[in-house]
């Protein structure tokens, strides 16, 4: 059958932030759906939010309630989110409790009442909240299995896209014949993890539609149910098509270390201990970016971002004009519990709002900490498929992490990450002439050659500033101790210009 | 919440005025709340809601010691009491039986719902009528 012969299957938007991208662009109208979890995790106002984003004065939606929460205390609670617009409860939504019916005849009446409040308002939408409750009486399997059919058939025929709302556990999944008769099953779950809770939601089914399997995560808040989608929403868009621009830092000597600079959407780790001046290093990224008319976000796990723009002052940078002219956001991750799709969520809506090339992260071990503990099982692989999303539209990231300092070892990231990066910079003191001093060095570069050099540091008013002498007196000083070779101190000899060989 | 159930005996009042009178006009308006609330809340949940309105009405109108809600949700023993707890629709006398009664049951409404879905629950048991503040411009109980 071609396309055109296809009969053609409109999609409903969800009404929850997210949800429609991982249900493959919305729900198909007049499907029969079950939304199935434990109490309290967000299956009615989940419901409620489709009901409150398709339900008019034309095609209304039943909102049908049975014997769990009264609907005084429903919509006493539900009220307080934002989507409630108690303007649709005159014409568009209408409530109607079925709890008589149900404890007073079997469930051929209660399916006498829905056919005929249906037959009356001939709604859009259908909810029966909680179904659960109504099975649960002795019936048989037949007689329930035969009110699901009828209710679906029924409802279908009366293009009515239906939600039928259940309590149910993870181990009644299985052989359940209501589930063989939805066209799609949600999932919600809630999990503890130490002291956070994790909710994740499910497409278990979906008929007709290519929804983005996987666990993804979701919170409430006052706007509702949102749901962070595992391809955080940038599923089938075209990856850009590389750069070869340079983005620099700002300090002439790096960026000559670079070969001009990192090049355009690549992911830049900078590593080294407290106190290395990583930041500083960061911060100049960002507003050099400014300067040359590049949007930036600087996403900060540590501090506020006053804290961070006031820091940045003290090194002569101005965070603060550009926050104002909408070229710099700081957005400030710390609370608890967050998941790596909540901060992408977070992330990408900043970059789409202003345009921004440029993205720190600071730190790794900050962001890592704001997770809930769940979540940090999986970082690596959260940050790859954060990093791979970032950077296939554009952006520039770099973050910075901590590393602990070895007389041993010279290690690039405690995450074992650097296969996710594109450049690394490792910065490092060292013991040298009776002073902690410090060297910074280019370690890799994807994209093109850069300078093997070793170069010492100081961090200044004017931040990094990178000395004009190139070490070469020294051995062994990446291990932080290194031995005087009795050559010229600190010789005079000159940088080394990527892609030319060293003379010493 | 007292002028708004004051309002609705009113309309009720008028509106027996051009039908034929079979009930007094309190009697009307609990009527149309019980109708609309027990598709709402299920005849349970509007019994619930009926028990403790005139629970805390009798405590200001002893005319409605008689009253009983039924399992139904219906308003007993209140036809014999009417003339006595009924308004009077030219001199309203503050604090009768049936504007209290009312006035109870909306302002529980009020408290659990808030003024907006209450509105919208008075609205819908009498559609076309307009009880809200309109000079308000913000659909606010009077």
């Amino acid at each position: 059958m071609s396309t055109q012969d296809r009969v053609t299957i409109n999609k409903l938007t969800t009404g929850v932030p997210g949800l429609d991208e991982i249900v493959g662009g919305g729900l198909p109208e007049y499907s029969f759906n079950i939304i199935a979890g434990a109490p309290g995790s967000g299956k009615t106002t989940l419901a409620h939010q489709f009901v409150f984003a398709n339900a008019t004065p034309e095609r209304p939606a039943l909102y049908f309630t049975v014997l769990g929460e009264s609907s005084i205390k429903m919509l006493r609670y539900q009220q307080q989110y934002t989507f409630f617009d108690p303007a649709k409860l005159s014409g568009s939504i209408r409530f109607i409790n079925l709890s008589q019916v149900v404890l007073e005849n079997d469930l051929g009446a209660v399916l006498a009442e829905i056919t005929r409040e249906v037959e009356k308002a001939n709604p859009a939408v259908v909810v029966v909240d909680s179904f659960r409750t109504m099975v649960r009486k002795p019936e048989s399997d037949m007689e329930l299995q035969s009110f699901i059919q009828r209710l679906s058939l029924f409802l279908a025929s009366w293009q009515a896209t239906t939600f039928l709302i259940g309590e149910y556990a993870e181990d009644e999944l299985r052989d359940n014949p209501i589930f063989t008769v939805a066209d799609g099953l949600f999932w919600l779950r809630q999990t503890p993890e130490r002291n956070s809770i994790v909710r994740k939601l499910q497409i278990i089914k979906l008929r007709g539609q290519d929804s983005v399997p996987g666990l993804h995560t979701f919170r409430i808040t006052d706007a509702g149910v949102q749901a962070f989608s595992r391809t955080f929403g940038l599923s089938g868009r075209v990856k850009d098509p590389p750069s070869h621009r340079r983005l620099c830092f700002g300090i002439p000597e790096l960026d000559k270390m670079l070969g001009g600079g990192v090049r355009e959407g690549d992911s830049v780790l900078v590593a080294g201990s407290s106190g290395t001046g990583k930041s500083v290093l960061a911060t100049q990224f960002i507003a050099e970016g400014i300067r040359k008319g590049e949007p930036g976000i600087v996403a900060v796990f540590e501090e506020r971002p006053q804290a961070y723009a006031e820091r940045a002052t003290s090194l002569g940078l101005d965070l603060e004009t550009p926050q104002k002219d909408g070229k710099l956001t700081i957005l400030y991750l710390r609370p608890l519990d967050l998941s790596v799709d909540e901060t992408m969520h977070s992330i990408l809506d900043a970059v789409q709002k202003i345009g921004a090339k440029r993205l720190v992260i600071d730190s790794l071990a900050g962001f890592e900490m704001a997770l809930s503990p769940g979540f940090r099982a999986d970082f690596r692989e959260s940050l790859y498929r954060m990093i791979f999303a970032l950077t296939g539209i554009g952006v520039t990231i770099l973050s910075t992490v901590e590393v602990d300092e070895s007389f041993t070892e010279f290690p690039f990231s405690t995450y074992s990450i650097s296969f996710l990066t594109d450049d690394i910079i490792r910065l490092r003191y060292v013991s040298i002439d009776g002073q902690l001093r410090k060297i910074m060095v280019v370690i890799k570069m994807r994209g093109g050659n850069h300078a093997k050099d070793i170069r010492e540091y100081e961090i200044t008013d004017k931040g990094v500033v990178i000395l004009g002498k190139r070490l070469t007196n020294y051995q062994g000083l990446i291990s932080g101790i290194p031995v005087h070779t009795d050559r010229r101190d600190l010789t005079e000899e000159p940088a080394q210009e990527p892609g030319t060989k060293s003379k010493s | 919440m007292r002028d708004l159930a004051h309002r609705l005996l009113t309309y009720e009042a008028d509106a027996g005025k051009t039908s034929e009178p079979k009930e007094f006009p309190s009697l009307r308006v609990y009527e149309k709340l019980r109708q609309i609330l027990c598709e709402f809340v299920g005849v349970a949940g509007f019994l619930s809601l009926a028990s403790r309105a005139l629970a805390l009405a009798r405590t200001e109108a002893p005319s409605l010691s008689a009253a009983r809600v039924a399992a139904d949700g219906s308003l007993q023993s209140l036809g014999e009491f009417a003339p006595q707890i009924e308004i009077d629709t030219v001199e309203y006398p503050a604090g009768e039986g049936g504007v209290i009664l009312i006035d109870r049951l909306l302002g529980l409404l009020l408290i659990f719902l808030g003024e907006a879905l209450t509105l919208n629950l008075v609205q819908n048991a009498w559609p076309g009528a307009a009880f809200h503040d309109s000079n308000s411009g913000n659909r606010r109980i009077a």
